[in-house]
């Protein structure tokens, strides 16, 4: 059955979601996983990834997404385990940055990001509900305790440039964060 | 907006594809005139990967929460120790 999903604006929604896709989805997924002789720990490598697939999906197209979830779930899933297990290649979740031996390159990258993690947070959650979670610019405002729209937009433009002058400062190139 | 945050706001507009036909030629032809505009360009395009990178994990660490109240409260533990059991057969 295709159901229209809201914009998630706050943490509690979020986790309200994935509650909520975890018994609609996982079961098959997991049921799925077992029968290609996977895992408990690699259906649930799986499942995550294919939360995060699906979120970007729903934030991107601004509340207009109508699909099945399940079977939109079970799909990412069964691309991602023949992409990942089934060729008998390493496990390689999203986003996994954790490699072998480390050139100077990835731990500069790693030393951003920690950075990012602890003195930069503000800006980050800031710039994360504006490209990442796509939230209207009204909802960021509220959010994050702006007046308005305009004083919004500005400490979003004020937050890309500090960051902006951080990745200069690292001297990284766009292929240590394309995945 | 100070100059610099106008600056940042048109390479934005730029990079996401909001500018008119004529703007976005003006620009480009910025671009090919000024070395320094093509770094900010470059840098900028490089700060929008680290977002989307930070985001995720984010994201990520959020959905391990999940599960793992899935996995520990008592509401919910029927429910994954069912999908544990399939993998014990």
């Amino acid at each position: 059955m295709a159901e229209q999903i809201p914009i998630l604006k706050s943490a509690a929604e979020r986790e309200t979601f994935f509650i909520g896709l975890y018994k609609k989805a996982f079961p098959a997924v997991a049921r799925y996983i077992n029968r290609m002789g996977g895992t408990f720990d690699q259906a649930q490598d799986v499942f995550q990834d294919a939360l995060v697939i699906y979120y970007e999906k729903v934030q991107a197209s601004a509340g207009n997404i109508r699909v099945s979830e399940k079977a939109y779930l079970l799909g990412i899933a069964k691309h991602l385990w023949s992409q990942a297990y089934k060729a008998g290649s390493k496990n390689q979740p999203l986003q996994d940055t954790d490699l072998p031996a480390e050139t100077e390159e990835q731990l500069s990258t790693h030393k951003l990001m920690h950075y990012l993690e602890t003195a930069g947070q503000k800006c980050m959650e800031l710039l994360k509900a504006y490209y990442y979670d796509h939230l209207p610019v009204a909802d960021v405002a509220t959010l994050f305790g702006y007046t308005g729209i305009r004083s919004a937009t500005v400490a979003k433009y004020k937050c890309l440039e500090k960051v902006r002058d951080k990745v200069k400062q690292n001297s990284l190139s766009y292929a240590d964060f394309v995945e | 907006m100070r100059t610099s945050l106008n600056n940042i706001q048109a390479i934005e507009d730029h990079l996401f594809g909001y500018n008119a036909p004529g703007d976005a030629l003006v620009f480009e032809a910025r671009m090919i005139l000024s070395s320094s505009l093509r770094d900010d360009v470059q840098q900028q395009q490089n700060t929008y990967a680290v977002i989307n990178q930070y985001s995720r994990k984010q994201l990520k660490a959020e959905i391990a929460a999940v599960q793992q109240k899935l996995t520990t409260e008592p509401a919910h533990q029927g429910f994954m120790q069912r999908i544990i059991n399939l993998f014990k057969k």
